[in-house]
C-alpha cells in the first residue's frame, strides 16, 4: 500500500492557540479515513491543512509523496466538498461541474462530455440546466460531489457534508458517498462529528480532542479497544457508562461504586487497592435472574424506542442499559443485571488511559 | 360602513392605507410637478403668461426651436462627456478601493468609513475646495504636475475651454467616489468566502476568481451603482454653480445647470422645461435599469 497522504510533526498555533498538536497520520491510498471529534477538537483545521486553506505552523505534509507545506490549494490537486456546498450559485449545475475543467482550458466538449457523464454516475443527468437554487438540499449535496469527481483528484476531503441534511437522507448519502468511494477507488478525508458516520463509513477513524490525536485505528479496534476515557465515551451509542471502582483484594475483581458497592470479576490482573475508572458499554450489560447478576440496580428513567429500551438507573452514578428484549420495566424496580469480564474496560482513575 | 372600517382596521383597506400615503405624496411632490413640467414644454411661456396655468399650446416648437440653437449640441455632448467621466471615475477608483480594503488589513474599516467624508460634504463646500485645488496660478494641483515633470505651464483648469469640463468632472469623481467605494464594499462582502475557497481548490488563480466568482456575483451591485450614478450625475449642479458656472462659453455646460440658467436666470420656463423632459427620458432609462438589477439578484 503506498501512503497517499502522510502528516508527521504537525503544528498549527493561531497566534497563542495551539489548534494542531503533534499530529502524525498517514492515510493509505483508496482508504476512507475520518477525523472524529467534538466541535474545536481541530478536525476542521485539520483538513483545511491538507486542502491548503490553512498553512501549517511546522511539520511536513506530504501528498503522493511530495512535500506540500508551501503548495497553494490550487496547485495541490485535491478536492473538497463542503459543508455549506459553496455551489457557484451563478453558474448551472454544468458550468458548476465543468468549472475546474474550464479553468484548466480543456475543451469545451470535452468538458460538456465529462459533466455529462458524471452527472449520469450521480443522478444529476435531468438537472444539468438548472441554477443551484432550484435544486433541493440533497441534489445541492449530488453536485457537489460530482464537481469533486470530475476533476479525479488526488484525494477527495468531505468537510461535515451530510450536516445539512435530514435524518434520512443522511443515512442514504452516508451509503452512497461509501459506494461512490469504492467505485472510484479515491483516497477520502471525511470530517465529522457524529461518531455513527464515522464508524459506518471509514476504514480508519482519527478520534481528535483540543487538537490532539486521541487514538486510530479501524472502527471495530477503537470501540474494542478504546486507549483512554475521552475515546470510550466518545465513541459507541448510547455512550459508554463510567463509574468508580477499586480493584478489589484479589486484583482480579473490581469494587464499583454505583449508590452501593457492587463487585464484579476481570479477566486481567491487576494492582490491589488501585483507583479505576471502570468503563461498561450499555448495551452489554444484559439482564439476568434476581440473585445470578452482579448488579442490583434500581430503575430510574425507562424510554423505549422500540427495537430497544434505554433503561437509565436511580443511583448515584447514573448507568445505562440498553436491553433489545421487550421487558415490563418500570421506574422503581430493582433490576439485575451482570456483564461478562471480557466486556469491562478499566480506566486509570486519574490519567484515564486504558488499564 | 362597519364592513369597511374593519377591512380599514385589518385587512386589504389597512394595506390600501398604508400604500395610499406614499403614493399620495410622491404624486403631490413629484408627479405633479414632473406632469406640469412635461405640459409646459408644449406651452409658450413668457413673463405674461407665467402667472396662467393653461397658456397658448405649442406643439413641439419649444423642442425645435432648442434644437436650433447653436450650443444645444455642444452641451448635450457636454453632458455625455461629464456623465460618463464622472461614472467611469467613480466606479473604477471606488471599485479599486473596494477591492483594496476587501483584503482587511488592520485599520482597514476604520479608514474605509474616514472616506466617507467626502460624501458628506456639501457640493458648494467641495467646489470651492477644488476651486483652489484647481487654481491656475497658486492651486496645488498644477503644482504637483509641474513639480513631477508632467506639465511645463500653468493649466488655467477653471477658465481654459479646453479643461474647463474636466475641471467639474475631477471635483465630481472625487465627490462620488466613496458612495461607489462603501456599496461595491457591501457586495463584495456578501459574496461567501467558502465560493473562492471552491475555486482555489479547482484551480482558479486570483485573476480567475475576480472574473468567474467576484465580478459575476457583482452583477446586479454594478448595474445598481450604474444606474444610481447616472441619475446623480444628472443631478449633480452645486459643482458647476461652483466651478465653472457652465463657462467659459458654455465650455463646460451640462443640461441641468443649463436648465436651471434658461428657467430661472433666463426666464425661458418652456425651454428650461423642454430640457428637463429630455433628461427625464435618461433618468427614466436609469430607473428601470436600477429596479431591473436589484430585483434580479442572485444568492445561493
Amino acid at each position: 500500500m503506498t501512503k497517499q497522504i502522510e502528516l508527521s510533526g504537525v503544528n498549527k498555533y493561531y497566534g497563542a492557540f495551539h489548534a494542531l498538536k503533534n499530529i502524525e497520520l498517514s492515510i493509505e491510498k483508496g482508504s476512507f479515513v475520518a477525523l472524529v471529534g467534538p466541535s474545536g477538537c481541530g478536525k476542521s483545521t485539520l483538513l483545511r491543512s491538507l486542502a491548503g486553506l490553512e498553512s501549517i505552523s511546522t511539520g511536513d505534509l506530504k501528498i503522493a509523496g511530495e512535500l506540500m507545506n508551501n503548495v497553494p490549494p490550487r496547485k495541490r490537486d485535491i478536492a473538497m466538498v463542503f459543508q455549506s456546498y459553496a455551489l457557484y450559485p451563478h453558474m448551472t449545475v454544468e458550468q458548476n461541474l465543468t468549472y475546474s475543467l474550464r479553468i484548466r482550458g480543456v475543451p469545451k466538449a470535452e468538458a460538456k462530455k465529462a459533466a455529462e457523464e458524471v452527472a449520469a454516475t450521480t443522478g444529476l443527468s435531468q438537472l444539468l440546466g438548472r441554477y443551484p437554487r432550484e435544486l433541493s438540499g440533497g441534489q445541492r449535496q449530488r453536485v457537489a460531489m460530482s464537481r469533486a469527481i470530475i476533476r479525479h483528484p488526488k484525494a477527495f476531503l468531505f468537510d461535515e457534508p451530510l450536516s445539512n441534511l435530514d435524518a434520512a437522507l443522511r443515512v442514504h448519502m452516508r451509503k452512497e458517498i461509501r459506494t461512490l468511494h469504492d467505485r472510484l477507488g479515491a483516497t477520502s478525508v471525511y470530517v465529522t462529528h457524529d461518531q455513527i458516520e464515522a464508524m459506518t463509513m471509514a476504514d480508519h477513524v482519527v478520534v481528535m480532542k483540543d487538537g490532539v490525536i486521541e487514538q486510530q485505528g479501524a472502527p471495530l479496534e477503537l470501540y474494542d479497544r478504546p486507549a483512554n476515557k475521552f475515546v470510550a465515551g466518545f465513541i459507541g451509542s448510547p455512550a459508554m457508562n463510567f463509574v468508580p471502582a477499586v480493584v478489589g483484594e484479589d486484583g482480579r475483581s473490581l469494587a464499583v461504586d454505583v449508590g452501593e458497592k457492587q463487585t464484579i470479576t476481570l479477566d486481567q490482573q491487576l494492582q490491589p487497592g488501585r483507583r479505576v475508572t471502570a468503563g461498561l458499554r450499555p448495551e452489554h450489560l444484559h439482564f439476568v435472574e434476581p440473585g445470578q447478576g452482579v448488579f442490583r440496580l434500581p430503575v430510574g428513567i425507562v424510554e423505549s424506542t422500540g427495537s430497544a429500551t434505554y433503561i437509565t438507573t436511580a443511583t448515584a452514578a447514573e448507568v445505562t442499559i440498553v436491553e433489545t428484549a421487550r421487558r415490563p420495566v418500570k421506574t422503581g424496580d430493582i433490576i439485575d443485571v451482570s456483564i461478562r469480564p471480557a466486556d469491562v474496560h478499566v480506566f486509570d482513575g486519574e490519567t484515564g488511559l486504558r488499564v | 360602513m362597519k364592513r369597511l372600517l374593519s377591512s380599514i382596521r385589518d385587512g386589504n383597506g389597512f394595506d390600501i392605507v398604508l400604500v395610499a400615503f406614499p403614493l399620495g405624496f410622491l404624486f403631490l411632490m413629484a408627479g405633479l410637478p414632473l406632469l406640469y413640467n412635461i405640459l409646459m414644454s408644449f406651452q409658450e411661456v413668457d413673463m405674461f403668461s407665467l402667472g396662467t396655468f393653461l397658456r397658448p399650446f405649442v406643439g413641439f416648437k419649444n423642442y425645435q426651436d432648442l434644437f436650433a440653437q447653436p450650443e444645444t449640441w455642444p452641451i448635450l455632448g457636454n453632458t455625455a462627456i461629464f456623465v460618463i467621466g464622472s461614472i467611469a471615475g467613480q466606479f473604477l477608483i471606488g471599485f479599486g478601493l473596494a477591492l483594496f480594503f476587501w483584503v482587511n488589513f488592520p485599520g482597514a474599516s476604520w479608514l474605509r468609513g474616514l472616506f466617507l467624508v467626502s460624501w458628506v460634504m456639501p457640493g458648494l463646500v467641495v467646489g470651492a475646495i477644488w476651486n483652489w485645488i484647481l487654481s491656475g496660478d497658486f492651486g496645488v494641483l498644477n503644482f504637483m504636475l509641474r513639480e513631477t515633470g508632467i506639465i511645463s505651464g500653468n493649466i488655467f483648469w477653471r477658465s481654459d475651454p479646453n479643461y474647463s469640463l474636466y475641471a467639474v468632472i475631477i471635483a465630481n469623481v472625487w465627490l462620488g467616489t466613496a458612495f461607489n467605494m462603501i456599496l461595491l464594499s457591501v457586495g463584495l462582502a456578501s459574496i461567501p468566502g467558502d465560493l473562492y475557497e471552491a475555486a482555489e481548490l479547482d484551480g482558479a488563480n486570483a485573476w480567475q476568481r475576480f472574473w468567474t466568482i467576484t465580478l459575476p456575483m457583482m452583477r446586479s451591485t454594478i448595474g445598481a451603482i450604474i444606474s444610481l450614478g447616472l441619475i446623480f450625475t444628472l443631478q449633480q449642479f452645486d459643482l458647476f454653480a461652483a466651478i465653472t458656472s457652465g463657462g467659459p462659453n458654455n465650455s463646460s455646460n451640462v443640461t441641468q445647470y443649463w436648465a436651471w440658467d434658461l428657467s430661472f436666470r433666463q426666464y425661458d420656463f418652456a425651454k428650461g422645461a423642454t430640457i428637463s423632459v429630455i433628461m427625464i427620458v435618461f433618468v427614466m432609462f436609469a430607473s428601470v435599469v436600477y429596479v431591473r438589477s436589484t430585483r434580479h439578484e442572485v444568492r445561493g
